[in-house]
């Protein structure tokens, strides 16, 4: 009997057979038979050039946007065919996002900002706040809870980010480019904070075409023209 | 997500464009200010009107000599008022005549210029019939009427600056001295008497040496035999010339004005509609490129979890809240206008309810129209395209 309350036993997530096809015109096939499974704790890189088709795998494994063919399992759930609320649902408790444009919103402090990592999972508003200024701690901007996203640097910024996508302790964090808009000063750390709260146990999937950035990864996945051309680990 | 954090994430939009957000109100505001105003003024006006008209009853016809067929100005006969007093329903008579003659404040200046007081001698029951009221002193009486004594119509009275009657005024009238033993309160009925300076018949005829036939009969009939009495009263003060006699109902005016002041609303009503369907553009408008402008908020919301409502709900609270907003400042607007513009009439301020609650009740209304479309807009992007930035 398979205890399918056993989380070890799962995957975090399962591709299978994905293929990604936009109706053009043109019509562009950006991922073909893309099948690949990453662990619970793992820090995968994906790397490919410009137009490999990563985004378009980030935004699929995120339930952003549906594949034209294939599965994909979160924990041990199948999503396909998913409703848009159940994808949400999938989303607000499972998944975390970390963009190159960091996507924080203006009007909030630093602390609402990761506390709206948690505003669509039904806790409330209290309990949010105080997850978020752990989260923040955590980062190591605790003292900066109060200042607006305008207020900090971009690396700052980044790292607020990061605290927003893991706050509500998701299954596993996809990185776009996280290090896309900083400097190399701020890539070094944020990468240096990415594999700290990888060893704590977070998983996390990170796009990049930097392959400098992606050293920091013990496996690394290669996309060329929408395939998995390598997947090499440590 | 409770109503608290609904409202926190619809408003975070407006916090963060509040210039933006003050003028997009605008429209709404003006709008509701103008209908608040509007149907506050009227009712505060109209209301007068209303309490006017009640009071002074619909039941007073005046009775004057028209112009005739013969080439001069007819008069009424001097038995008129009797005959008048014999029709059954007619409960009370009071007949007016205009003298020529000037009043003044003294006999040493007399350049010729009136102050456009006229004088007029009048029945002992004169008040009763206009069911007017005094301001000071009383009214003439079977005594005062024989003696040089008189009553002045409330314009008059201001126009000679004699507040009361404490002061034993005396005038000059007509060359001869006359005391101010009453100043009368406006009579919305027959607004030439607040104008004049009343005497009695007798005193006319002893000291003015005047005895001239009536020129206005007031009379008071039973309401509702009011028409028949109209119809028939020609035919009963001149039976060969009718055509000659014209009569009136002295609260026409009034309710003409009523008339009047309705059309006037209906037209603000309009405008404020107007003004109102502007407003719903201008925040579908705001709310519309606030989509465009939020798309990245928009896909970021959906990556943290947001449903399509969610995101809906969001633009819709903010296109309520900024619409609600217009309304309260719009009725609070349009209610100081009505109290600064009453008081200064000095009218009762009425603002009915419905006004109020209509004013925000419809800046809701517009609030949902406005936000409608714009919230479905949103609320339909797809996530990765509004996570895309250019
Ligand atoms: N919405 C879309 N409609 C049509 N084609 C698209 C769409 N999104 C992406 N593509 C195409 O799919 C391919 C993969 O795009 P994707 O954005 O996944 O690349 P990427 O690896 O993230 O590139 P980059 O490193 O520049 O971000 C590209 O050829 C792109 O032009
Ligand atoms: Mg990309």
């Amino acid at each position: 009997m398979v205890n399918i309350e056993n989380r070890s036993s799962e995957y975090a997530l399962e591709l299978q057979e994905i293929n990604k096809v936009y109706e053009g015109p043109p019509i562009v096939k950006a991922l073909s038979d893309v099948s690949l499974t990453v662990n619970h704790g793992e820090l995968l890189g994906i790397i490919g050039s410009s137009g490999s088709g990563k985004t378009t795998l980030l935004h699929i494994m995120g339930t952003l946007s549906t594949p034209s063919s294939g599965s994909i399992s979160i924990d041990g759930t199948n999503v396909v065919g998913m409703s848009d609320k159940q994808l949400s649902g999938v989303r607000s408790r499972k998944i975390g996002f970390v963009f190159q444009e960091f996507f924080l919103l203006p009007g909030f402090s630093a602390l609402e900002n990761v506390a709206n990592g948690l505003l669509y999972s039904g806790i409330p508003s209290e309990e949010r706040m105080e997850r978020a200024f752990e989260m923040l701690r955590t980062v190591g901007l605790g003292e900066r809870g109060d200042h607006l996203p305008n207020e900090l640097s971009g690396g700052e910024q980044q790292r607020v980010a990061v605290a927003r996508a893991l706050v509500h302790k998701p299954s596993f964090v996809l990185a776009d480019e996280p290090t896309g808009n900083l400097d190399s000063e701020n890539t070094a750390s944020l990468m240096a904070l990415l594999t700290t709260l990888n060893e704590g146990g977070t998983t996390v999937i990170l796009i990049t075409h930097d392959l400098e950035v992606a050293k920091s990864a013990q496996r690394r996945i290669t996309l060329r023209d929408g395939r998995v051309d390598s997947d090499l680990s440590r | 997500m409770g109503l608290l954090d609904i409202l926190s994430v619809g408003s975070s939009g407006l916090r963060t464009r509040r210039v933006r957000a003050a003028l997009s109100v605008l429209g709404i505001t003006i709008g509701v200010a103008a209908l608040v105003g509007i149907l506050g003024l009227s009712q505060s006006g109209s209301a007068d009107l209303m309490k006017d008209l009640d009071a002074l009853g619909t039941n007073l016809l005046t009775v004057q000599a028209g112009d005739g067929f013969r080439s001069q100005q007819a008069s009424l006969s001097s038995d008129a008022a009797a005959m008048i007093n014999r029709i059954t329903p007619v409960y009370e008579v009071s007949a007016t005549t205009k003298i020529a003659g000037g009043v003044f404040l003294n006999d040493l200046i007399q350049d010729g210029r009136t102050k456009g007081i006229t004088i007029v001698a009048a029945d002992l029951n004169l008040l009763r019939t206009q069911r007017g009221s005094l301001k000071s002193g009383k009214f003439l009486d079977e005594m005062t009427s024989e003696y040089p004594f008189v009553v002045l119509g409330s314009v008059a009275a201001e126009r000679l600056g004699i507040r009361n009657t404490s002061g034993n005024h005396k005038i000059w009238l007509k060359e001869k001295w006359f005391m101010v033993i009453g100043i009368l309160e406006p009579l919305p009925l027959a607004a030439d008497l607040d104008r004049s300076a009343i005497i009695g018949y007798p005193a006319a005829e002893k000291f003015l040496e005047i005895d001239e036939p009536p020129e206005i009969i007031y009379v008071r009939a039973y309401p509702e035999h009011i028409r028949d009495v109209r119809s028939i009263m020609a035919a009963t003060v001149s039976p060969e010339n009718p055509e000659e006699v014209q009569v009136g109902r002295a609260s026409d005016v009034l309710e003409a004005r009523i008339a009047a002041s309705d059309a006037f609303l209906n037209l603000f009503i309009g405008l404020g509609a107007v003004a109102l369907l502007v407003g719903t553009i201008g925040i579908a408008n705001v709310m519309v490129i606030a989509v465009i402008e939020r798309r990245n908020e928009i896909g970021l919301r959906r990556a943290l979890g947001a449903t399509k409502f969610h995101i809906a709900s969001q633009f819709l609270t903010e296109s309520l809240l900024l619409s609600t907003l217009g309304g309260i400042t719009g009725v609070i607007m349009g209610m100081l206008v009505t109290a600064g513009y009453a008081v200064f009439r000095e009218w009762s301020i009425v603002i009915p309810v419905y006004a109020i609650s209509g004013g925000i009740l419809c800046s809701i209304l517009i609030g949902g129209i406005a936000g409608f479309y714009p919230a479905m807009r949103a609320a339909n992007v797809s996530p990765t395209e509004a996570l895309r930035t250019r």
